[in-house]
């Protein structure tokens, strides 16, 4: 029998004009946008390996430890056609040096990507099942119930022995095969198109993904049939289920995330005074080793100008100090490229030898100084604020959907926020390469006159994007809310048709 | 006749779920809207001006001798902030507020070397126009979605909320035959469409209106924003096109409907036609479009740009040759030098505003496609009369491209009255060394140019025109051809 039920459901939301209609149109508008989408991941991938092929480091350039600089570079991840978040528009590109802890603040863009383009909004596949497969759920849904009791129809089912449990049943699962099949079949034509093109290369955990990113747009889409579902057994009129069924929808998709993300945006502005006292403690740390390596000097026989210890030969000694006061960017690094050191100077070099085993351990204490109190600002500025903003759109199924597939695309805030884990643990890396190579006692730290650093042993950076069960822990928290929002309103559908007059 | 249909029209729509989601719909987003936007232009206002004061004075600073003028330029030139930002905020966050129109580098050295028992020869670049290439966007990590500003609430939301009032219009009394028991009176067919027309119009115009002004209220009253003949003239403008804009989807929404069979069918049609026509092509065919002609890669810049300079320097073999000097008249080489130095800040302008005209076509190219939008239309009509997004900019830029050759020849009107300058200005040998006075050297500012908005403007206005009188003459059409069972 309820075999029967879904069959016959089935074919009636087939052969129906809405199923037509947005089938076609949902396949037309994911072709022509993930064509759009392929060709900008590969610009982006061109800009990338453009990027690190430049990065390189050259030896001609850099020849002393105090002058390594390594540009580092976040490639752009293949799964961002299925939800763009936060993959394009970040910094990518990255500059490691022993002198600061890098963050998300520090990065540049690597490509020569026209300014302009960010008022032109982008649109990935996400969006668009986020948009019209919840329409067509909702389409779908709002006279399932009223539109039977409407025609006199369902009177008739149940005098059957049909229980109203299973008349629920049947019409929920034959929709959700109409709504999951078109979008089986957009995302299968989306990963024709990707593998034609050549440049994607999913691995088995992007595989995963993927699964994630389907499962939770089924999970999507069912919560949104359910919520027309509920409508349809609790008005008595097609037209006002259908009425009622769209304005919720216009609400919760069109009108809730970005009026929630406007308010606290506007409502919540940065605290200034918090960022410029963060600012003003980072600059004393700095100001207490400029002390020390005065007091170091003071008591050095031998100064001269500009921390040259009257070493004659060299060309000069660039000193550096980086500062931005709302980005809370503050250091102060010196790096030396001395070259044919005259022989009368030789006797002063064991001064710079003591000054630099000195000063440098000093300014790795005080980059870690920096970080301690600039992490916590930033997180209390930008990054909680961030996240309240999301926490505040939750309240809508759409924003759900669209965090959770994010987070499964590893798109999300944790997804950047791993690459720039990975850049600090690189220079951690580094700086153990300098202590093997007891670089900051060792000549070649300042001068090239006995020949540059090989960099043949030099850690390379690498950056795996993290696994998929990590993908899976973040995304879970939307994805079960999202799950919970289908029970509950399956539950309260079916009680309300269970106890319900015909 | 029309004016008793018009009057059942807005009595039902009035009863109606959809006319008080529609009430509080735009009173939410209007008021939000405004809390939003509280004190945010006297804010921008004052950091405009203290930029202004700060470039100014660097200008002042550089005073003392022509030359050093005429080295460093007038400073960073900045747009001033609209007072309509809450109509529109046109994507201002991802625009440059300025124009760098000042040394490169202050120690900039094009070329310095010491012949032995010469003088040593010191050159530097000279000023010129350089556009910030940043995206501000790159350590925003709130999360992405449109801004609710007037030209949001307009461009999507009204078609939306025109579709629900006009989808059954026809459709749905023709499932109840009412429509049937109307037409059976002597009442024309187009008094019926127009009584309809009318009364989908005022019922959701009415409480459009009332949000506006609402908004208006607030922010006028509390939020700081000075509202004055000119801001009202523009805001007037803007409330005629929403509402001319709002037709248009009327006129839409009674032609679906009177085409379809059920009012289920036609809702399906509209609803569908909003998402493809006014959700996702905007998006969707700008992003095409600007794929389709990229600008330069950051290599085949980079390449061109150092290729474009060799070329320049071929031309002038001046590496190692004597410095200018300071004889008068001005011997051959300091005028060679001058004309370099000159030369090669002008191939530096131009090679910025080769490729910023590069990004602008693109842009402007995405622009144009997207125009078959209306919701585009709407939304760039609305920057352009609130006098902000990328219009705007564009006449920023132009103001700033006309201010600085007035600012170069005053300069060199300035050294050609000095009688101890050689004139053979752009290097320190050649130019005047006699202070400026601050109060005579033009000054930029950006201009309000009421004129050029509504010509901005006035190619889209007639498009929406276009849009209205075809869809209201098919509708019109397709509703005198109905078959009324």
């Amino acid at each position: 029998m309820f075999l029967t039920l879904l069959q016959r459901e089935l074919l009636a939301n087939l052969i129906s004009f809405r199923f037509s209609v947005a089938v076609i149109i949902c396949l037309m508008l994911v072709v022509t946008n993930t064509i759009v989408l392929i060709d900008d991941y590969e610009n982006r991938l061109a800009s990338y390996n453009t990027a690190v092929n430049k990065h390189q480091i050259d030896p001609d350039n850099v020849r002393t430890y105090s002058a390594l600089q390594i540009k580092i570079d976040r490639p752009p991840n293949p799964l961002s056609i299925f939800n763009q978040g936060l993959d394009r528009r970040l910094g990518n590109s990255l500059v490691i040096y022993y002198t600061y802890v890098p963050a998300l603040w520090d990065t540049v863009s690597h490509s020569a990507d026209n300014p302009f383009l960010n008022l032109l909004s982008s649109i990935d596949l996400v969006f668009i099942f986020q948009v019209i497969l919840s329409l067509l759920a909702l389409l779908f849904a709002y006279d399932a119930v009223a539109g039977e009791r409407e025609d006199g129809t369902l009177r008739l089912m149940l005098t059957t022995s049909i229980s109203r449990g299973t008349i629920l049943l049947a019409k929920y699962i034959a929709a959700m095969i109409c709504l999951v099949v078109p979008m089986i079949i957009s995302l299968g034509l989306a990963l024709i198109l990707s593998a034609e093109s050549g440049s994607f290369n999913f691995s088995g955990d992007d595989w995963v993904r993927m699964g994630g990113i389907l499962l939770t747009s089924t999970v999507y889409l069912s919560a949104f049939y359910l919520i027309g579902l509920l409508i349809s057994t609790t008005t008595r009129r097609t037209a006002t289920a259908l009425m009622l069924s769209m304005l919720i929808w216009g609400t919760l998709v069109m009108v809730y995330p970005s009026l929630s993300v406007f308010v606290v945006n506007r409502l919540m502005p940065v605290d200034e005074s918090r960022l410029k006292s963060a600012y003003r403690e980072i600059e004393q740390i700095w100001e207490s080793f400029e002390r020390e390596q005065e007091d170091f000097l003071k008591k050095d026989p031998v100064e001269g100008e500009e921390i040259n210890f009257n070493v004659k030969g060299f060309i000069m000694t660039p000193s550096i100090s980086n500062s931005n006061e709302a980005k809370l960017q503050y250091h102060i690094s010196r790096w030396a490229d001395w070259d044919n050191i005259f022989p009368e100077s030789e006797k002063q070099i064991p001064h710079v030898l003591a000054f630099y085993q000195f000063i440098e351990p000093k300014r790795l204490r005080a980059a870690e100084k920096t970080w301690q109190v600039r992490a916590q600002a930033l997180e209390q500025n930008y990054i909680r604020k961030a996240n309240f903003t999301r926490n505040m759109m939750r309240f809508s199924p759409a924003a759900m959907y669209d965090l959770a597939t994010e987070a499964w695309a590893g798109t999300d805030f944790d997804g950047v926020e791993d690459f720039m884990v990975a850049a600090q643990q690189y220079r951690q890396t580094i700086l153990r390469y300098y202590r093997d190579k007891d670089a900051f006692s060792s000549r070649q730290w300042f001068a090239v006159d006995k020949g540059a650093v090989s960099w043949d042993d030099l850690p390379e950076f690498s950056f795996q994007r993290a696994e998929a069960t990590t993908s899976a822990l973040r995304a879970m928290p939307d994805f079960a809310m999202l799950f919970l929002i289908n029970v509950a309103v399956f539950l309260a559908a079916f009680l309300i048709f269970a106890k319900q007059e015909i | 006749m029309i004016l008793h249909i018009a009057k059942r029209e807005l009595y039902d729509h009035f009863n109606s779920l959809r006319f008080a989601f529609t009430v509080l719909l735009f009173l939410a987003l209007m008021i939000a809207n405004a809390i939003g936007h509280f004190g945010e232009y006297t804010t921008r206002l004052t950091e405009y001006r203290t930029k202004v004061a700060i470039s100014l004075d660097k200008m002042k600073g550089h005073t003392d001798s022509l030359f050093s003028l005429m080295q460093n330029g007038p400073g960073q030139l900045y747009k001033k902030p609209s007072a309509l930002t809450f109509c529109a905020d046109g994507g201002e966050q991802f625009l440059p507020e300025y124009v760098e129109a000042s040394n490169p580098t202050t120690h900039g050295m094009i070329a310095s070397w010491q012949s032995p028992g010469e003088e040593p020869v010191l050159i530097r670049n000279n000023w010129h126009l350089r556009y910030p290439q940043s995206n501000p966007h790159l350590w925003n990590i709130t999360p992405d979605y449109t801004n609710i500003s007037w030209s949001a609430i307009i461009s999507l939301l009204l078609p939306f909320i025109a579709i629900l009032f006009t989808f059954d219009a026809i459709a749905g009394e023709r499932e109840q035959g009412t429509l049937r028991l109307t037409l059976s009176n002597s009442v024309a067919r187009d008094s019926v469409l127009v009584g309809k027309f009318l009364g989908a119009f005022f019922s959701i115009g009415i409480p459009f209106v009332i949000g506006a002004l609402i908004n208006l209220f607030l922010l006028y009253t509390a939020g700081g924003v000075p509202l004055g003949a000119n801001e009202w003239g523009r805001l007037g403008l803007i409330l005629l096109v929403a509402l001319f804009y709002l037709s248009i989807f009327i006129a839409l929404g009674l032609l679906v409907s009177s085409r379809a069979k059920r009012s289920s069918v036609s809702l399906t049609i509209l609803l569908l036609i909003w998402v493809v026509w006014v959700v996702l092509t905007p998006s969707t065919l700008g992003s095409i479009v600007s794929g389709l002609q990229p600008t330069k890669t950051i290599d085949e810049l980079d390449n061109y740009r150092y290729q474009q300079r060799e070329n320049l320097n071929a031309q002038y073999p001046l590496w190692n040759a004597k410095g200018p000097t300071r004889a008068i008249p001005a011997t051959e080489m300091t005028l060679l030098w001058a004309e370099y130095v000159q030369k090669e800040a002008d191939l530096n302008e131009q090679l910025h505003r080769e490729h910023l005209t590069d990004q602008i076509a693109q842009i402007n190219r995405a622009r144009t496609m997207t125009r078959i939008s209306p919701a585009s239309i709407v939304q760039y009509t609305i920057e352009s009369l609130a006098g902000t997004g990328f219009a705007h900019h564009l006449s920023f830029l132009e103001a700033v491209h006309r201010y600085a050759p007035e600012f170069r020849q005053f300069l060199l009107d300035t050294d050609r009255t000095d009688p101890k300058s050689p004139h053979a200005p752009y290097v320190p040998e050649g130019a005047s060394e006699l202070p400026v006075s601050f109060s005579e050297i033009p000054k930029f500012e950006d201009p309000d140019r009421v004129s050029t908005d509504l010509n901005a403007a006035l190619m889209d206005i007639l498009l929406l025109v276009l849009f209205f009188v075809v869809l209201s003459a098919l509708a019109y059409l397709s509703f005198l051809r109905v078959d009324v069972l």
